[in-house]
């Protein structure tokens, strides 16, 4: 059965504008939070290509560049946009309520990433 | 810090060397511009531990803007940090050694190998490879393999130096009293020197010392080398330096500094009536920073060499490095420094003007060029290798009632820095530490 977590990632104040933070999470990998012009967005912060933590690198648009081998993805789809990035980052749907950002993860074992 | 070189170990010096550089009797002979051995010397007893010229602050303003650039034949990046500070790394990757920068300059987030995708930040730390589950499983240690950072990189008034050996004398040390004298060039306004334009490259088949020497304290070949140079940029001859009523050799650990106190004789070959002028109207407030004595030095006829191959001419405003690439062979890298202060009309006719001089096309430089390379190619031959060469011009002249700071000797028609030059080249072939380098200095370190 399909069950949906609700994670809380940070505070709103705690993002400012194109910024993006690392969510520490063991269960379902570590969480990248995005603020895109006041839009939200969760990714896994995982880079899909190597050991590289998202959340260090820059954002340009809606591109996040990994800071270790400068491969992008499109953050609002997590789209792998060429080598060495060449497998699409998961992302999370986002719930905000009130001053509080959660991701909606389905906890399927399958779809964890691997944290 | 696990990314520091490695100190090399030193050799044996060479024996015999007395016989090719003897300056005691003014000589010195060809050898010392082919022969292989004495080169391999140099690269280890000087390049791998004298102070280098590798950048102007002015080149690399933010975080992250580099340059690339040699330390004799050792390739180099020279990169702004966060901090403000400046780091020098080898330019190879310390996976299988491959050039992990290829640009002259540029800004950027770090540098990426091409070879196995070794990643390293600004910091040189490295930061990630491809396939970096590999390393994980191997217990790879990353924090002992970033890119390896040179012993100690100072700067003095926007020059900035690195030397490869942890036990250089400071930079402070090393240049002594010869920075009162850099400062009629690179501290006669308050906010200092900058350089414009891009580094022009040029090769000659030459020895890099030739070079060197020339600019240390040879103005005695302007007006017979440069003659035809000089009519087409000035419409007459070059000053007659043997008419000047006072002039100067200077010298300090192998650097020198030749100049006579005319204000304009350097930039007025340039051929911009607009450049004299400009040093004529920045002269009374040089008096005031630097005193009478230096405003006369802003662009008279002059010239610099710190040990080993870093050179400039003020007034031409050409700064330059001779970069060994072999006994017969010499890259040269040269920029253009202007005040920052001037104004852009100024700057920009500098930089026109030592294009048309001292660029690989420029007049004053072509005639150099030829000379320099047959002084190297006659040192082929191994009977003329072995022939004394003179070097003995103004042996009695040394200065001892002077206020001047460093060892002052009468004239800029003088072989005596030449003579210190070699000296201090002999001196640290001959020493295994800094601490067997004899101190040559008998004048005082600072102007009274």
């Amino acid at each position: 059965m399909e069950v949906i977590e609700k994670v809380f990632l940070c505070k709103v104040s705690e993002l400012a504008e194109n910024q993006v933070k690392k969510i520490d999470n063991a269960e379902f990998g570590d969480i990248a939070v995005y603020n895109l012009g006041g839009q939200y967005y969760a990714t896994a912060d995982l880079c899909t290509h190597a050991t590289a933590s998202l959340a260090e690198g820059d954002i340009e648009d809606d591109m996040i560049t990994c800071p270790v081998h400068w491969g992008q993805f499109h953050i609002p789809t997590g789209k792998a946009q060429g080598f060495p990035c060449e497998i699409d980052l998961r992302t999370y749907p986002v719930e905000i309520e009130g001053d509080e950002i959660f991701a909606l993860i389905e906890a399927d074992p399958a779809l964890i990433a691997k944290g | 810090m696990g990314n520091i070189i490695k100190t090399l170990d030193v050799t044996d010096s060479l024996t015999g060397l007395k016989d090719v550089c003897d300056l005691e009797n003014g000589r010195i002979a060809g050898k010392i511009f082919y022969d292989q051995a004495i080169y391999e010397q140099e690269l280890e007893k000087v390049f791998a531990r004298c102070w280098l010229f590798v950048a102007h602050e002015s080149q690399i303003p933010k975080t992250g803007d580099y340059i690339t650039t040699t330390m004799g034949e050792d390739e180099v990046i020279v990169i702004r940090q966060k901090s403000g500070g400046i780091k020098v790394f080898l330019n190879a990757c310390p996976h299988r050694g491959n050039k992990v920068c290829f640009a002259e300059s540029g800004s950027t987030r770090g540098f990426i190998c091409n070879y196995h995708g070794w990643s390293f930040n600004v910091e040189g730390n490295l930061i990630g490879q491809h396939e970096s589950g590999v390393y994980e499983d191997s217990n790879f240690d990353k924090s002992k393999w970033g890119l390896k950072e040179v012993a100690q990189v100072d700067s003095y008034k926007g020059l900035v130096f690195a030397t490869f050996d942890p036990e250089a004398p400071t930079l402070k040390e090393y240049l002594g009293p010869i920075t009162w004298y850099m400062d009629a060039l690179f501290d006669n306004q308050e906010d200092g020197t900058e350089f414009v334009g891009g580094c022009i490259r040029s090769t000659y088949e030459c020895n890099w010392k030739i070079a060197a020497e020339n600019f240390v304290g040879d103005i005695l070949h302007a007006g017979w080398t440069h003659d035809s140079a000089a009519r087409a940029m000035l419409g007459g001859s070059v000053a007659k330096v043997s008419d000047f009523e006072e002039s100067y050799s200077v010298n300090w650990n192998g650097h020198g500094y030749e100049f006579a106190l005319d204000t304009v004789g350097n930039v007025a070959v340039l051929g911009e009536s607009a450049l004299n002028k400009y040093l004529h109207t920045i002269k009374p407030s040089v008096a005031e920073r630097l005193g009478d004595f230096r405003s006369n030095m802003i662009g008279s006829v002059s010239s610099c060499t710190i040990f080993p191959n870093f050179s400039f001419l003020p007034g031409q405003n050409t700064v330059r490095v001779w970069q060994p690439r072999g006994p017969n062979k010499m890259e040269l890298f040269t920029w253009v420094v202007v005040n920052k202060s001037a104004p852009e009309e100024v700057k920009e006719k500098w930089r026109k003007g030592a294009m048309m001089t001292f660029s690989p096309t420029g007049v004053f430089e072509m005639d150099d060029g030829e000379n320099w390379e047959y002084c190297t190619k006659t040192a082929k031959g191994r009977v003329t290798a072995q022939q004394d060469l003179f070097v003995g011009l103004g042996m009695d002249t040394l200065l001892t009632d002077t206020p001047l700071p460093a060892n002052v000797y009468e004239g800029q028609l003088n072989e005596a820095n030449s003579r210190a030059f070699y000296q201090y080249w002999y001196d640290m072939l001959n020493s295994r530490s800094w601490n067997e380098v004899p101190n040559r200095n008998v004048g005082k370190q600072e102007a009274e």
